[in-house]
């Protein structure tokens, strides 16, 4: 039995390319064997059968990736706290404290942001 | 409809228009006047602020072709919600020159009705917003409510006159 | 009464070689079985032959049996276009453009009188019949059908869905009958 961490990890690996293998395939094998009819008609814009009007790329109000974003930042931070609850034990205070400061850093940032009204919704 | 309350909307209409009215009956009890064409909307306007009639809702408005008279009638029909009278006012219009002022201007309700008018009678309304058809194909060329036009469709072969009544 | 187990048929399987554990046919005959019993339609429904797809939907007739459980409304998504009501000459362009816009292989099912022929509305205002636009696979007369005629068309398809060839949308047939109507 090898030691070594990272021979550990060909089984998982393999998966890896597996399902990815199987996606690129079938995506291969429908796109150049299946049958096609392509009209102009049909690759038009689907507007419940009447004229599409417009262009669909318009500038839209910057609240939403601002939502996206911080989520994105907080849903991290929470990813860091699972590693940390499983080894709490092992970890003892010195994790403890180490974590604490991380969250605070992170709580002053969401206090600014509360302060800065960026997640304030109506305009 | 009262004698009592006609007069009083025959009355209200004579204070600032004297002679505009043709005829006034009560036809299957409803009380329609018969007025010129010209000064309708103003007529219709001060129906709508007088304090004796305020009607103020615009119940329909449409079109309606004596072919015999070669005329097209335009027929507005008003209500007073308050005192619940309904009021039914004619305009004759020639059906070779049917044009006659638009009533958006009183009752926004009318842009739809006028241009439902237009499209199938081929009343010309003047001023009116966006004066298109409504209900029909665009590109109609006829006015298919005016009688001298078939109802049914021309295009079909197949039909036997023995099914048809014909 | 007796027992009629033996009267019904729960399907019927395709000829093929038979095994213990497989069963082996061709390749179109499970691609056409397949197809038939999953038939996603587009409900075109406009007026009252609308009301009595809704009915054939409900749980007592139950379109869902068939396989069309899933409706869709948007022609990307849909095998079988369904249409069920008064088409207007103004709507005509309008279902001309859902048809076209809806992948092969696609059927067309006639609901009713209006969508076949006009219906009684013989006026200047109504389409006399949706295959002068586009091409019609099934007509269900009737007004409006009832849930079991309806169930009839969708059958009748089903039996044109199986037995479909696999490149018949392809064919110099099916362009021509294209062109006919002026489709490319």
């Amino acid at each position: 039995m090898e030691s070594s961490g990272l021979a550990l990890y060909i089984p998982v690996g393999l998966m890896f390319i597996v399902a990815l293998g199987f996606v690129v395939v079938t995506m291969l094998a429908t796109h150049l064997l299946g049958p096609k009819r392509k009209t102009i008609v049909k690759l038009d814009a689907f507007e419940c059968g009447i004229e599409g009007k417009g262009n669909a790329r318009l500038p839209f109000n910057i609240k939403y990736f601002l939502v996206a974003i911080l989520f994105v930042l907080f849903d991290v931070e929470v990813i860091f706290m699972y590693p940390w609850a499983v080894n709490f034990k092992e970890l003892g205070m010195v994790g403890f404290v180490e974590m604490a400061l991380f969250m605070g850093f992170l709580l002053v940032g969401f206090f600014y942001l509360l302060k800065k009204g960026a997640l304030k919704w109506e305009e | 409809m009262e004698a009592a309350a006609q007069e009083k909307i025959i009355s209200v209409i004579n204070e600032k228009f004297e002679g505009e009215i043709i005829e006034a009956t009560m036809l299957t009890d409803f009380f329609t006047i018969i007025v010129k064409k010209e000064q309708i909307v103003d007529i219709i306007s001060h129906l709508y602020h007088h304090p004796d009639t305020k009607f103020q809702f615009l119940t329909t408005l449409c079109g309606i072709h004596f072919p015999e008279q070669n005329q097209i009638v335009v027929m507005y029909q008003l209500h007073n919600m308050v005192t619940n009278q309904r009021l039914r006012l004619k305009i004759f219009l020639s059906a070779d020159n049917a044009v006659t002022k638009t009533l958006t201007t009183v009752f926004a309700a009318a842009n739809w009705m006028e241009r439902e008018t237009y499209d199938f009678y081929g009343v010309i309304f003047e001023g009116h917003p966006n004066l298109k058809r409504i209900l029909n194909v665009d590109e109609m060329i006829i006015f298919p409510m005016r009688k001298e036009y078939p109802l049914e469709d021309q295009t079909r072969e197949d039909k036997n006159d023995l099914m048809f009544g014909r | 009464m007796e027992a009629t187990a033996d009267k019904i048929i729960v399907g019927e399987k395709p000829e093929g070689i038979e095994g213990t554990g497989f069963f082996a046919t061709r390749l179109d005959k499970v691609v056409g079985l397949a197809r038939k019993n999953s038939i996603w339609p587009l409900p075109f429904a406009t007026s009252c032959c609308g009301i009595e797809f809704m009915a054939t939907m409900g749980a007592h007739y139950d379109l869902a049996r068939f396989g069309s459980e899933r409706l869709s409304f948007s022609p990307r998504q849909a095998d079988l276009l369904m249409v069920m009501g008064t088409i207007a000459k103004k709507m005509g362009p309008v279902l001309r453009q859902v048809y076209e816009q809806m992948a092969e292989p696609r059927w067309v099912l006639s609901v009713g009188a209006c969508a076949s022929s006009g219906g009684i509305f013989d006026t200047y205002s109504v389409l006399q019949g949706i295959d002068r636009i586009i091409p019609v696979d099934v007509y269900v007369p009737g007004c409006p059908p009832r849930p079991e005629q309806i169930i009839d068309g969708v059958m009748k398809i089903q039996y044109l869905v199986e037995t479909e060839s696999l490149r018949r949308r392809d064919s110099a047939e099916y362009k021509a009958m294209l062109n006919k109507y002026g489709i490319e």
